[in-house]
């Protein structure tokens, strides 16, 4: 009874544009009351649910992604790779995804990524003949593999509440399946741009010398490097990597670029704060809300009944797949995985499933969610920037949709994909 | 709009009689100083044989006053994540009645969190509750939660009196 009061009830909030943490908040608090539990255990869950060291590595990671979202790395990295595969067909659409997946190394947020990329890519995109739609549903795919390919907000949250998988394990553990999303993505834009005609037509572009555009673009290639290779070898913690990156950032911004000014940095601070304000209220008010599903016994028969349906392993994992599809495409990864991983978690442990694995498909499933229409929010940012409504990308994003299924799929069927790194750098 | 923070658009803060200003300069004083202590950490760890460790302890504070300043700049100007999709539906007026629920809950949530988290800071103080690292007063740190949920409270009032009135955000 008081558990379905706490759904229905968190569930109207959620519809009537409440909030998320409030929604969460509330409706655990209301639980704790009819169930007579303290009320102290309110105040106390939301102080313990964020004064969590390993979580510092969010706001860190969110002050990299506004750092080396000032420095003009974006544009570099396009001027790069578009000098490095020339102007045929498909061949600009193939760096803007290309130079999304670089970002998503530096950066942990798929949307930051989406209006980075969309920003620099759409206007040099449109004059070389490609649709707008088709632009906004390549730059939304491409962000998309940002909560993939670490460093992942998504993940660090996921390995806070998941004990026995670790923010090193899952990060690397991200690489191969977001690299495989991203290169799937090549391929459905690379067919569409060869059947279709698209790209190429640009004719008085620019001739862009190979050496000169790496001289500049190499110190924001470096940029994930820094964070991933300190963290590999064991010198920094997730935490550290992330500040090393912050320096690094203002050092290229400051004296390589020379693009940032003390205000920038005043601003980037304040940006950041702000944005991890708003990520850490959802976790801080979601541990009352998980609190009080636990204590109350909610969990297990929702978990126990899903394994009950007695589809399999591999039916299970796509009955997620659905499921998770339809959340991610009105939630973000974070608050997916805050509402949903108390009752994912006891399948998982049913099917012996390894926690780092299922990390990695149940984020792969969120990121497809976060460029299915029509109200993915990636794609909502590259279409503003496009000037193009959601609608008119239908008939290609479904294709970059199709594309990362299959990777998934890949994934499902081969857990090595994520597992061989973190297993071979000694992570697992 | 799906519900993801997205600052894409620009940060435009809405003209409030305390100036938002007020946790922004803190907030991004405390988040320079979470960097600052990590990085020192980093560098003494390496240059030096001192072991700063225990800093562990304030910079987790330091995220815990980001996070609610954070908040309550976030509540003032409506750049929550929340499900947009279905209240755009509606008419204007619905919309703006369904944001003053929203006020009025948000109001109530940190409300929840001045008045209890004050009790807890209280037990603490009188159990004499010490931190787990350092051995400081336990107080020390979680008084700041209902300190700057009652910033929450207050920005979100004033949200709801600028939606009643028909303000634009």
């Amino acid at each position: 009874m008081i558990g379905t009061i706490l759904f229905a009830g968190f569930v109207a909030m959620l519809f009537g544009g409440v909030p998320i943490g409030v929604a969460l908040g509330l409706a655990g608090a209301f639980c704790i009351w009819l169930a007579d539990q303290s009320i102290m255990a309110m105040p106390t869950n939301v102080y313990a649910g964020i004064a969590k060291y390993p979580l510092i590595a969010i706001p860190m990671f969110v002050l990299v992604g506004s750092v080396f979202d000032r420095t003009g790395v974006a544009l570099r990295l396009v001027r790069f790779a578009t000098a490095l595969v020339g102007a045929g067909r498909g061949a600009l659409a193939s760096v803007s995804v290309l130079v999304a997946m670089v970002i998503g190394g530096i950066s942990g947020s798929g949307p930051a990524t989406s209006a980075a990329v969309g920003q620099v890519v759409t206007r040099g995109m449109v004059k070389d003949g490609y649709p707008r739609p088709f632009i906004a549903s390549t730059v939304a795919a491409a962000a998309a593999t940002d909560i993939l390919i670490p460093p992942s907000i998504a993940f660090i949250v996921y390995a806070v509440l998941v004990p026995g998988v670790s923010v090193p394990a899952i990060f690397m553990a991200g690489m191969f399946p977001g690299i495989l999303a991203g290169c799937s993505i090549i391929v459905a834009v690379l067919i569409i741009s060869w059947i279709k005609d698209f790209g190429g037509k640009n004719p008085d572009r620019e001739a862009l010398s190979i050496w000169r555009t790496f001289k500049e673009a190499i110190w924001g290639l470096m940029a994930p490097v820094v964070i991933l290779g300190g963290m590999r070898a064991g010198l920094f913690t997730p935490t550290e990597a992330a500040v090393m990156a912050v320096f690094y950032g203002l050092f290229v911004g400051f004296v390589i670029y020379r693009t940032l000014t003390i205000r920038d940095v005043y601003e980037m601070l304040v940006e950041a704060a702000e944005l991890s304000g708003i990520i850490l209220s959802v976790i801080a008010l979601a541990s009352v809300f998980a609190w009080s599903t636990s204590t109350l016994g909610i969990v297990q028969p929702v978990a126990d009944w899903i394994v009950g349906l007695g589809f399999g392993e591999y039916g299970t994992i796509a009955l997620l797949m659905v499921v998770l599809v339809l959340i991610g495409m009105f939630l973000d990864g974070v608050s997916t995985f805050l509402i949903l991983l108390p009752v994912l978690l006891p399948i998982a442990r049913f099917y012996n499933w390894d926690l780092t694995w299922f990390g990695v498909i149940l984020t792969m499933k969120i990121a497809i969610g976060q460029f299915t229409p029509p109200m993915a929010v990636n794609l909502m940012v590259s279409c503003r920037i496009a000037g193009v409504s959601m609608e008119s990308t239908i008939p290609w994003v479904v294709w970059m949709i199709l594309a990362m299924f299959l990777s998934l799929a890949a994934v499902v069927v081969f857990p090595e994909i994520a597992l061989w790194l973190p297993r071979a750098m000694g992570a697992l | 709009m799906a519900a993801d923070a997205d600052f894409s658009a620009g940060r435009d803060n809405p003209k409030t009689r305390v100036p938002l200003k007020l946790e922004e300069v803190l907030m991004a004083a405390a988040m320079a100083a979470m960097a600052l202590i990590t990085a020192a950490n980093v560098v003494t760890r390496y240059l030096t044989d001192i072991s700063i460790g225990f800093t562990e302890e304030y910079s987790v504070v330091l995220m815990v006053v980001v996070a609610l300043l954070g908040t309550a700049v976030a509540t003032a100007a409506g750049r929550h994540i929340r499900i947009g999709y279905f209240i755009e539906l509606l008419p204007a007026r619905g919309q703006r009645n369904a944001e003053a629920v929203a006020m009025v809950l948000t109001i109530l949530c940190f409300g929840l969190l001045v008045v209890f988290g004050t009790r807890l800071a209280w037990d603490e103080y009188r159990f004499e509750v010490l931190s787990n690292g350092l051995g400081h007063p336990n107080w020390w740190y979680t008084g700041w939660l209902p300190v700057l949920s009652a910033f929450v409270v207050a920005r979100a009032a004033g949200r709801l009196i600028r939606v009643l009135r028909g303000e634009h955000g």
